[in-house]
């Protein structure tokens, strides 16, 4: 039987989920723009260049220019995804038994340790990529001149995911934590600037199809 | 400015309600606000003030997206960065989506996400313009084209009185008194479309592409009425008048019974035409419609034409117009028909995809009262000439050359700038029957 912090946190997802669900059929409905002209390229072409190499480092000035930032944003990422499949992977262990909730302590076998060593780690560092992030824009007087309480708050309950899965995941007598702080990054992501994790990929997906017909993507080769 | 009426508020916020695809939506809530598109865009690059940020411009049609159409928006906009729209947005609107964005795409390519940051502009554009807030400058030129047939509002007759003078010394040069420039003839293959800029600034670059026609035995005609390529109704975001003026040129097309609409030396007439022209007037184009740059590389590559590139021996550049490059895929073409035409190329750097905008882009010509910006971020363009070396300057858009040489005034580049079809007509060998035809 699991503890009421898991219910909510569960219930938390699946009101995410929905959400999630809800804008997706929305774009896929609305889907791509009719476009009348005569193609010059093929959009299919254009949407796996979109999301493959036009995303390279040396394709984009916001990462090549900006190493630093790009290095932590991407770090940041791989915390964020990490945090989100350990969340269903510590669930799915609840509920098969790996892990005994036992009141509000969460037991779990030794051979497990090691894991949850390295993940707290990727996850710390993630962390730090994430207020390191939160402190640029801070202190950044012309990210803060465009920011609002969403940005600085996404980021914030975003980084406050990864530290307590990482804490977690060392100390598990921190579950009702834990489960606190993704229940409520659960409720924000579909509100705030974290819907982007949706809408990133649909954003990719309309640049391959711009460029994509009109045979920007790929590009061709000039020297 | 005049107080915002309701209807007229109600009618700008219309342009974000109304959406038949999915573009909208997804570009409004992708970008993160990370602010990493300044060091792409020209604007920031050249003036390093925060509202030039390419970021902030989504940002405000978003928060007033939130402020009409999101539960947070409108009840805690606080929380979303929402923003009511009244006169002082509207004012810092003009100045953010007119005067701050040549709507080149080039933050696009080089945002984190992939945010179509100039998508977002003219839908700011759009809804500025159903507010009734177009810059007067900008609306004169659309309202020439929709009235007079070209944006330079230039009279039918002064119109053919140019061509048949460039007709006469066509037949001089080429010793030949069939050599011609049709004008409304019906059934030929190509329907030749012309910038205005071309007869009343440059009646040269007309003889040139029609040196390159009659080399090309091509058969061919001009309306004398509806040859304008341009569209500012593209940038002004009226899309009622933009699809007016496409209608216009489209029609005459089909009243003639062009086979092919083949689009002159414009970026942004080119883009209105071939790729947004059939969304405005909401249907397929019946004929083909190519721009005089894939004409060209046509041409050579059936060998219609021959060039010696030997008779360009000075080195050259390429700017790539925007439209045609970035949003309009010509970067191989181009530099197919340059590269056949002059013996030295010398790429700027960045160039192709990567270019920087000349300044002149999104209507920035048409906006004397943006005169003094649109030079100094031209300067960005005026250095990578500067430091290519080169001693002419080609580019396949009036827009651009207008631009390009205010900037070589103002910068003293000491450059020549040149459309595709001067070059190409400088480089042309024409064949010994048409040598024969001149001995005759």
């Amino acid at each position: 039987m699991m503890a009421w912090y898991f219910w909510m946190a569960l219930a938390a997802l699946l009101v995410c989920a929905l959400q999630f669900i809800v804008k997706l059929i929305r774009l896929v409905k609305r889907g791509a723009p009719k476009d009348l002209s005569t193609p010059k390229g093929k959009v299919s072409a254009g949407v796996l260049y979109s999301a493959t190499v036009a995303m390279m480092p040396q394709n984009k000035e916001s990462a090549y220019l900006h190493l630093p930032t790009y290095v932590a944003g991407i770090l940041y990422h791989i915390g964020t995804f990490l945090s989100l499949l350990l969340f269903v992977w510590i669930f799915v262990a609840f509920a098969i038994g790996i892990y005994t909730p036992n009141d509000t302590i969460a037991i779990y076998p030794e051979y497990l340790r090691i894991g949850h060593i390295v993940a707290a780690c990727i996850l710390f560092v993630a962390a730090g990529s994430g207020i390191s992030v939160l402190i640029k824009r801070l202190i950044n007087k012309e990210l803060r001149f465009f920011s609002s309480f969403d940005d600085y708050f996404s980021n914030f309950i975003t980084t406050a995911m990864q530290l307590a899965t990482a804490i977690f995941l060392l100390y598990p007598q921190t579950i009702i934590w834990y489960c606190v702080v993704m229940t409520l990054a659960f409720l924000w992501m579909p509100v705030g600037k974290t819907k982007h994790a949706l809408y990133f990929f649909a954003a990719r997906y309309h640049l391959g199809f711009f460029y994509g017909r009109r045979g920007v993507w790929p590009p061709a080769k000039i020297h | 400015m005049e107080k915002l009426s309701k209807e007229k508020k109600s009618c700008g916020l219309s342009v974000l309600q109304t959406t038949s695809d999915s573009k909208l939506e997804t570009h409004l809530n992708s970008c993160v606000k990370c602010g990493l598109c300044s060091s792409s865009c020209m604007f920031y690059m050249t003036f390093k003030e925060k509202k030039y940020i390419p970021g902030y411009k989504v940002a405000v049609v978003r928060s007033i997206y939130q402020r009409y159409n999101t539960f947070l928006g409108k009840h805690l906009p606080k929380i979303s960065g929402a923003r009511d729209l009244d006169e002082k947005q509207c004012e810092e609107m003009i100045d953010l989506f007119f005067g701050s964005c040549t709507m080149c795409g080039r933050c696009v390519k080089h945002c984190s996400i992939g945010v179509d940051i100039p998508f977002i502009v003219r839908k700011g554009r759009e809804m500025l313009a159903e507010m009734d807030m177009i810059p007067k400058t900008l609306q004169s030129t659309v309202d020439a084209a929709l009235t007079t047939g070209n944006n330079m509002g230039i009279p039918t007759e002064e119109f053919v009185d140019t061509i048949e003078w460039m007709e006469e010394e066509l037949q001089d040069e080429m010793g030949d008194p069939n050599a011609g420039i049709f004008l409304d003839k019906e059934n030929k293959d190509v329907f030749y479309t012309l910038n205005p800029r071309e007869p009343k600034f440059f009646p040269l670059s007309i003889s040139a592409m029609a040196k390159i026609f009659y080399a090309a035995n091509e058969s061919w005609t001009i309306s004398s009425t509806r040859y304008d390529i341009t569209n500012y109704g593209f940038f002004n975001g009226k899309n009622s008048e933009a699809a007016t003026i496409a209608r216009n040129l489209y029609n005459e097309v089909l009243r003639l019974n062009g086979k092919r609409l083949v689009l002159g030396e414009c970026g942004h007439g080119s883009r209105a035409t071939r790729w947004e022209g059939p969304n405005l007037i909401k249907q397929t184009y019946k004929v083909d419609t190519i721009t005089v740059v894939e004409l060209i590389a046509e041409y050579i590559r059936n060998g219609k034409i021959k060039l010696d590139k030997t008779k360009n021996n000075v080195p050259v550049t390429i700017h790539d117009p925007c439209n045609l490059v970035r949003n309009g895929g010509l970067l191989g073409e181009i530099r197919f028909v340059v590269k056949n035409a002059v013996s030295e190329l010398i790429e700027m750097n960045p160039c192709g995809n990567e270019n920087f905008c000349c300044g002149g882009g999104g209507g920035m010509l048409a906006m004397s009262e943006y005169n003094d910006r649109r030079l100094k971020i031209g300067e960005i363009k005026a250095n990578q000439i500067k430091a290519s070396g080169a001693k002419i300057v080609i580019t396949p858009c009036h827009n651009c050359v207008d631009q390009l040489m205010q900037l070589n005034h103002q910068y003293k580049l000491n450059v020549s700038i040149k459309t595709i079809a001067e070059i190409v007509a400088d480089a042309l060998v024409f064949e010994p029957k048409n040598e024969k035809k001149s001995d005759e």
